[in-house]
């Protein structure tokens, strides 16, 4: 929680601190795995991440994660599966998504060969593979 | 009557039987344009510097210190339209627009200091679009099918109104590596 007490606080101070000399900006430093959040997630799913319109909140990843077929949906949603990144910085970024925003600290963490075998078959439907996830 | 307007109406009656209009103007020009010209001293600009540490350094000659230019380091992936010519600015939305909540995330490379930042593009809607300083520079930017790092996007899709008026391009940190990632 403090972690992402520390980049929420931290990039909404540079989003918003517009009386930050001229052109400057903090110079926050990121981890690795919030490098790769930035880069792969926080674009639709936002700082936050809350999401935003279509694009849903991470809070329910833990949720997501204890069902049956959750652990192969998160691991398979397009945006995962397909992420620039290599299967052991896509597994850390994955662990590192349930815990910071879903709140999960108890879970078997993925590995780097399950990623690797999870995303080579991308969901066609993500959203409804979801909803039928959270209606069970 | 307050102490406090007797005393204004007193000094304001005292300086108008001491001075003329056209010597108060003079001084009154004269304390304006000090105070603007503060900043220029060599105290006030080591101040400056310092609150700036650890930002990226921006003295760049040319269009690459040029906010407005396509060149400009921090557009290195901007695809659209320069809110800086649009009646915004590099980090604001023109009026009347919105920010959209979704944007586009890149990395540029600051010149002076070989470093590489963590750039949001932030797309301001609402409004038509600009059609001033129409940049396409696509350092990182990917294919359609990773489309949170494709610049091709209308990510006014998150705002209110899907209406493109114009892009912004914010640093909000180091980046851990440049794009593409190894």
């Amino acid at each position: 929680m403090i972690a992402r007490l520390t980049i929420t606080v931290g990039l909404l101070s540079a989003m918003f601190a517009h009386d930050v000399a001229a052109n400057g900006t903090p110079d926050i430093e990121f981890s690795r795995v919030q490098h790769d959040y930035l880069l792969s997630c926080a674009g639709c799913h936002r700082f936050d991440g809350q999401g935003s319109g279509d694009v849903p909140s991470l809070d329910e990843t833990f949720k997501l994660l204890s069902l049956p077929g959750g652990r192969a949906y998160l691991a398979g949603v397009p945006g995962v599966a397909q992420a620039p990144l290599d299967d052991e910085r896509l597994a850390d970024l994955l662990n590192w998504v349930i815990k910071e925003f879903g709140g999960g600290d108890e879970f078997e963490p993925y590995r780097t060969e399950e990623v690797g075998q999870l995303r080579a078959e991308p969901l066609r439907s993500p959203r409804e593979v979801r909803a039928a996830l959270l209606a069970e | 009557m307050s102490l406090l307007d007797q005393w204004m109406e007193s000094s304001s009656r005292r300086m108008a039987r001491r001075m003329g209009r056209r010597s108060f103007l003079g001084k009154l020009g004269a304390v304006v344009a000090g105070t603007a010209a503060l900043p220029l001293l060599p105290v006030a600009r080591g101040h400056a510097d310092n609150a700036r540490a650890g930002a990226p350094p921006e003295d760049i000659d040319g269009p690459v210190g040029d906010p407005n230019a396509c060149e400009y380091w921090r557009n290195c992936a901007i695809d659209g339209f320069l809110c800086g010519c649009c009646g915004g600015s590099y980090k604001t939305c023109p009026p009347g627009t919105e920010m959209s909540p979704t944007s586009w995330i890149g990395t540029c490379r600051n010149p002076i200091d070989k470093k590489d930042y963590v750039i949001w593009y932030n797309d301001c809607c609402g409004s038509n679009p600009c059609g001033r300083c129409l940049c396409n520079r696509n350092v990182g930017e990917r294919a359609m099918h990773h489309p949170y790092r494709n610049n091709d996007i209308n990510w006014c899709g998150g705002a209110s109104s899907q209406i493109y008026n114009c892009s912004t391009a914010m640093v909000i940190g180091l980046a851990v590596e440049g794009q593409p990632e190894k």
